[in-house]
């Protein structure tokens, strides 16, 4: 007999939680928007600017753009994917997740190497990065940031040295945390990365060749009216700005020092 | 001895050393438990033997395993003779190399037994070690039991609920109920004082008689037992079993009562007696009846006493057949 | 490539196997107190005890984290001694140690428990002291239900990932477990690899379980002669 209330309960609670996510019928559906973790606060910020101008919503992902680009070919419900490397963006083009024609390419980034604040390490070059024993970078083998890190060794010959110490991380975010918490000596992360970091300091910062370059397109399965206003909004003026405050390059502004 | 939850196991365990007590405990002049003085002697170290009830013999070792168990720690040159010897008594050496398992219950007892005194401990403790065994067992197990008393010379401290047993075996009974010692001294007088509290109601306690016993001279099987102030009663006669000094005993179920003399009955030990006294059960009495010199006690229902409208003084026949004696030595 | 694989597997197994080793002595005392406790102690000891096995690997994992990097409890110590823990083999036997200490001890600690306890107090009666009585008699009993905790515990860290991943991370050849690997592939578009290896795991959870059930199907025969 008493199973009846508490039955009644669990019903009442079911309905509400199903009542809540139905939205209203005329609220604006959010934009979902897979973006690379170096991206974060920049997005955020960007993606406020865009709701209180549109009044649409969004709703952003970040992670390892690798990561995000397999979530999409898995069929993902993204509306905008914004890739730390052009490599993943043509893989999803090639396979006809990503739409050709919005494709955008307009941001750019240097590499830097971090250390925990109370580090006296120094570094002048690639070279000097064998006095670590540990070095924390995403996932060389397939995240962006990683990626570019290990074409920058390799091209100064330091690779094969360098890959035993090597402590590969999920994404570019997890490196910063590794370095952060002192579970590495050193990291290579993105020079935005250790602009926002309280905890480590940058103490080298290289570009690369080629350069470090973004992309930004909509997922083809995605039927959102906002996608295309959203990719576009992302290339005016203010939200320029915000990624030059940041510290990303763009095509048309260097980064701010 | 004492009724169920009278605290007889506690007892026995808490002089083990098995079990926290408070209080003092001395055998043979040594103090195992004082606990003004802080002193505890841990089990391991009092040298007392313990027989639970159902045995307890470790199951992944063989019965030999088993009585060496306590020789383990005490290895001697004569631990060999002692587990001989034991073995022996116990007439345990064809069971040495079977499981617990394999074996019936009074092997098992025995096995227990012999463990237990392989370690000549210098006192034994046994709790109710006939209880768990049928009527036929628990008489051939009795034997070894007097023989352990008697050619070992180790002291008990056995708990029973059978005054057959306390009788036989015993040179005291203390009665316990409720955790306290309600009466202590030879047997017969605590049994006469109080039947009722020293007993389970429901467990028979046998008749026992000692006397001499002989071969009938034209009969086979059976024997007579001349009992002092008694009539002979005749008894089985096992071929194997010496005449001379014997003890046997009847189940009080095997005592028939009749208000009516006997005529033409198959039992051959029938006398006329006298009610000397009832213990009234709910369900069930147990009569005392003198007949033939000799005191009997017959397990009854309530309802025949009814019928039978017994009571002091009232005369009985009882009959009681030649094959319902055990001998227990 | 599949040479990779075998080394994956192996060290995987090495892991393992170091892990379920040490965590077994630690693991037969704890379920041997576990039977024998009464009151608080034992209490905390269960919860304590179940923790792993209710937490999310990653809380576990994240726990060990702040435990062992260098500003933390153990990761001090450690550093002074010149042992590296973090991001090596050691973590991963950390990590897998303690979430499946619990897979061990419960299986232990039911097997005592199911030992009746006056078979000990008549070892004690015997001469035996407290530890003679657990070698001798409690543990020759147990040891089927001990067996049944290791290799549960063995399986369990096998297939750790959560709690791994965050203090070894996912390093080729030094802490790349086949759970880690598995993941590692699918991240980086290998999935026919990672599917090889889920093979290999697939193999080794059914000779788990069969090992397991068949020591089950032996205790339940009627107790006597042991193997």
């Amino acid at each position: 007999m008493r199973k009846i209330p508490v039955l009644a309960l669990c019903l009442v609670l079911a309905g509400l939680g199903a009542a809540a996510e139905a939205p209203a019928a005329d609220a604006p559906k959010p934009l979902l928007v897979f973006a690379a973790a170096s991206l974060t606060e920049s997005l955020q910020e960007i993606g406020k600017a865009y709701e209180a101008k549109t009044g649409t919503p969004v709703t952003f992902s970040f992670g390892a753009s690798s990561d995000l680009a397999r979530q999409i070919s898995a069929g993902a419900p993204a509306d905008v994917f914004f890739s730390a490397d052009t490599a993943k963006m043509d893989g999803l083009e090639k396979g006809g997740f990503v739409r050709k024609e919005a494709r955008r390419e307009f941001l750019s980034n240097q590499l830097a190497v971090v250390v925990p604040l109370s580090s006296t390490a120094k570094v002048a070059g690639p070279r000097d990065l064998l006095q670590f024993r540990k070095l924390a970078l995403a996932d060389p083998q397939g995240v962006p940031a990683g990626v570019y890190t290990r074409h920058w060794l390799e091209s100064a010959g330091l690779w094969k040295e360098i890959e035993p110490r090597v402590v590969p991380t999920l994404d570019v975010r997890a490196a910063l945390a590794a370095v952060e918490t002192e579970a590495a000596p050193a990291g290579v992360v993105y020079s935005t990365d250790a602009r926002v970091s309280r905890k480590v300091k940058a103490i080298f910062e290289t570009p690369t060749d080629p350069p470090i370059l973004y992309s930004a397109a909509i997922v083809a399965r995605s039927s959102h009216p906002a996608a295309k206003g959203f990719v576009e909004f992302l290339q005016t003026p203010e939200p320029i700005a915000v990624f030059g405050r940041a510290g990303f390059a763009s095509a048309a502004v260097p980064a701010a020092k | 001895m004492g009724p169920s939850g009278a605290g007889k196991t506690s007892l026995l365990e808490a002089i083990a050393g098995l079990r926290r007590a408070a209080g003092r405990l001395q055998v043979s002049g040594e103090r195992l438990l004082d606990s003004a003085a802080r002193i505890d002697v841990p089990p391991e170290k009092r040298r007392i033997g313990y027989v639970p009830q159902d045995s307890l013999l470790f199951p992944h070792l063989t019965a030999e395993d088993n009585v060496r168990f306590g020789l383990a720690k005490r290895g001697t040159s004569s631990s060999a003779a002692l587990f001989d010897e034991v073995v022996g008594i116990l007439e345990i050496r064809d069971l040495l190399a079977r499981y617990p398992a394999t074996l019936s219950g009074g092997e098992r007892q025995r096995v227990a037994l012999a463990r237990a005194l392989a370690t000549r401990p210098r006192l034994l403790l046994l709790d109710e070690p006939l209880a768990a065994l049928d009527v036929a067992l628990r008489g051939r197990i009795l034997p070894y039991l007097l023989r352990v008393r008697d050619d070992m010379r180790i002291p008990f401290l056995y708990v029973t609920h059978n005054a057959g047993e306390a009788l036989l075996l015993a040179r005291a009974v203390v009665l316990l109920q409720d955790g306290r010692v309600l009466a202590s001294g030879p047997p017969s007088d605590v049994l006469a004082a109080h039947p009722v509290e020293a007993v389970d109601p429901g467990a028979s306690f046998d008749n026992i008689f000692d006397g001499a016993l002989e071969k009938l001279p034209d009969e086979d099987g059976v024997g007579r037992l001349a009992t002092p102030g008694g009539t002979p009663l005749l008894v089985p006669l096992d071929p194997g079993f010496p005449a001379g000094r014997a003890v046997f005993s009847v189940a009080p179920e095997d005592v028939l009562l009749s208000v009516r003399p006997l005529n033409g009955i198959s039992a051959r030990n029938v006398f006329e007696g006298i009610v000397a006294g009832l213990d009234r059960f709910p369900n069930d009495a147990i009569v005392h009846v003198t007949a033939g010199g000799l005191a009997w006690r017959a397990h009854l229902t309530s309802g025949s006493v009814k019928e039978l409208a017994l009571a002091p003084g009232r005369r009985v026949w009882i009959a009681v057949k030649t094959q319902a004696f055990r001998r227990l030595r | 490539m599949i040479r990779e694989d075998f080394s994956i597997l192996f060290l995987t197994l090495r892991v393992a196997a170091v892990s379920t080793i040490v965590i077994l002595p630690l693991g037969v005392a704890a379920g041997w107190a576990l039977s024998r406790g009464r009151g608080a102690g034992r209490q905390i000891g269960e919860t304590l005890l179940a923790l792993p096995l209710v937490l999310p690997p990653t809380a576990v994992g994240l726990l060990l984290l702040q435990f062992l990097r260098p500003r933390g409890v153990a990761g001090r110590l450690l550093d002074r001694a010149g042992i590296e823990v973090l991001f090596t083999w050691k973590a991963v036997a950390v990590a897998t140690a303690v979430m499946s200490f619990p897979l061990l001890v419960r299986p232990v600690r039911a097997a005592f428990s199911e030992v009746d306890p006056r078979l000990l107090g008549v070892a004690r009666s015997l001469g035996h002291g407290p530890f003679s009585v657990f070698r001798r008699v409690a543990l020759p009993l147990a040891w089927r239900g001990i067996l049944a905790g290791t290799v549960l515990a063995f399986s369990r860290a096998l297939g750790e990932f959560g709690a791994t991943i965050l203090v070894a991370g996912n390093i080729p050849g030094r802490t790349q477990t086949l759970a880690l690997a598995i993941f590692h592939r699918t991240q980086i578009g290998r999935d026919g690899e990672a599917l090889r290896l889920v093979g290999v795991v697939v193999v080794l959870a059914f000779l788990a379980i069969l090992a397991t059930e068949a020591l089950e199907r032996r205790r339940s025969r009627p107790g006597g002669a042991p193997a």
